[in-house]
């Protein structure tokens, strides 16, 4: 029996699918079988992150409303091997599916699969239970500002209150400049007010977008930080031990510039 | 029975005649005025055809032809009750996967098609295929 993680995050935008994609991505290449569920219904995305747009026939709501049989619907990835995508539905919406489905539709895939991971829509509504309904693990994704950590609090608050105890937080887009010039709220800051476990922090990176773009994963790239970040969180999802990355770019440099006087 | 109409469709010149008569609609085909966006979708019994584009995330499933009168980024599925004699036509013809009656294309993975004319997709000998649209054939 697989592990089923959803990843959410309460606020839009934090990038909640790229973690989902990228630790789908990154498990699977560690040799697990993986099956990603985008709970996103009326608002898919993962799809065309992972480049899998273009084969989509039978969708999560098919799979529910007895349309097809799961085996249908899953699409298997076209660059990794044992990775698997359960898409949403473009045309329906959230009240498509509820809670008891979702349910039963989690610990089906989890039959077969050792990793499940849900994509959870922005939101505390129905599709916020629906995504959680089946899940054994959270993983909460936010960033570092005052409004996405304050609805990562409410998604704690709510996960808690649904029997999710002891989320894992990924702190996403961390611009470390930012933080040493005090213009961005630092790890400590956050897990201060959170005060869950962190599984990871993943720098702001350009590279990011390239990937999307591309229908790739920027864990792929083997020169990328977030990439490396991403890596380590799949690590840790695993359950060993790896330290944080050092996420000051410019470490030596900035040893130098000490050294020489410059700051 | 409507597919007894929708065969008669593409090849009786009287009856697109009458169709261009009441504003291209008759009782088996709807004209639709608008793009499609994403999370939208069309489902007709009959022919669509849409003056507009039919974006990524749109679906068009009809049971006879369908004709867009703009691009097709979306999902088009023609014949969906089973005419393979059914076909897609558009401006541009770029969808992520077109279907027609049981059969499934999908977009290539790697290169952007780059169709700059009107094109028409049917089914030839068993398989799916993309062609320039000209008129004076059979079609």
């Amino acid at each position: 029996m697989g592990e089923v993680i959803v990843v959410t995050s309460g606020k839009g935008g934090v990038g909640k699918t790229t973690t989902t994609a990228n630790l789908g991505v990154g498990l699977a290449a560690l040799g697990h079988k993986v099956a990603l569920i985008d709970a996103d219904i009326g608002l898919r995305n993962l799809d065309v992150l992972l480049g899998l747009e273009n084969r989509i026939v039978y969708d999560l709501t098919d799979v529910t409303g007895g349309r097809c049989r799961l085996k249908q619907a899953l699409i298997k990835d076209k660059h990794c091997e044992g990775l698997h995508l359960l898409p949403a539905s473009q045309t329906k919406d959230k009240t498509a599916v509820n809670p008891e489905e979702m349910k039963k539709l989690c610990q089906d895939i989890a039959q077969e699969f050792e990793y499940v991971i849900v994509d959870c829509p922005a939101g505390i509504e129905q599709g916020f239970r629906n995504a959680i309904a089946g899940a054994d693990k959270a993983i909460v994704v936010t960033t570092p500002e005052v409004a996405a950590v304050r609805d990562a609090d409410r998604i704690i608050g709510l996960l808690e209150a649904a029997e999710l105890r002891n989320p894992k937080l990924i702190i996403n887009r961390f611009r470390y400049k930012m933080v040493q010039q005090k213009d961005m709220m630092s790890i400590e800051d956050i897990i201060d007010i959170l005060a869950v476990d962190l599984l990871g922090v993943v720098p702001e990176d350009e590279q990011v977008v390239v990937s999307t773009n591309k229908g790739e994963s920027v864990i792929q790239d083997e020169r990328s930080r977030s990439g490396q970040a991403f890596r380590n969180i799949v690590r840790r999802i695993k359950g060993e031990a790896i330290p944080l990355m050092n996420l000051n770019q410019n470490g030596m440099l900035n040893k130098l510039r000490r050294i020489i006087g410059l700051k | 029975m409507a597919s007894e109409a929708k065969k008669e469709t593409p090849s009786s010149p009287e009856k697109t005649l009458t169709g261009i008569k009441s504003n291209f609609i008759d009782s088996n085909t709807i004209l639709v005025q608008r793009t499609l966006r994403a999370g939208q979708k069309i489902h007709f019994n009959g022919n669509v055809v849409i003056l507009g584009d039919v974006n990524p995330g749109a679906e068009v499933v009809a049971a006879g032809n369908i004709i867009v009168m703009g691009n097709v980024r979306g999902v088009v599925h023609a014949g969906a009750e089973g005419d393979t004699q059914a076909v897609v036509m558009a401006f541009r013809l770029q969808p992520i996967q077109l279907r027609i009656a049981n059969h499934i294309t999908r977009s290539p993975d790697e290169e952007e098609m780059s169709g700059t004319y009107p094109e028409v997709a049917h089914i030839k000998d068993g398989v799916v295929t993309i062609e320039a649209f000209s008129t004076g054939g059979e079609r």
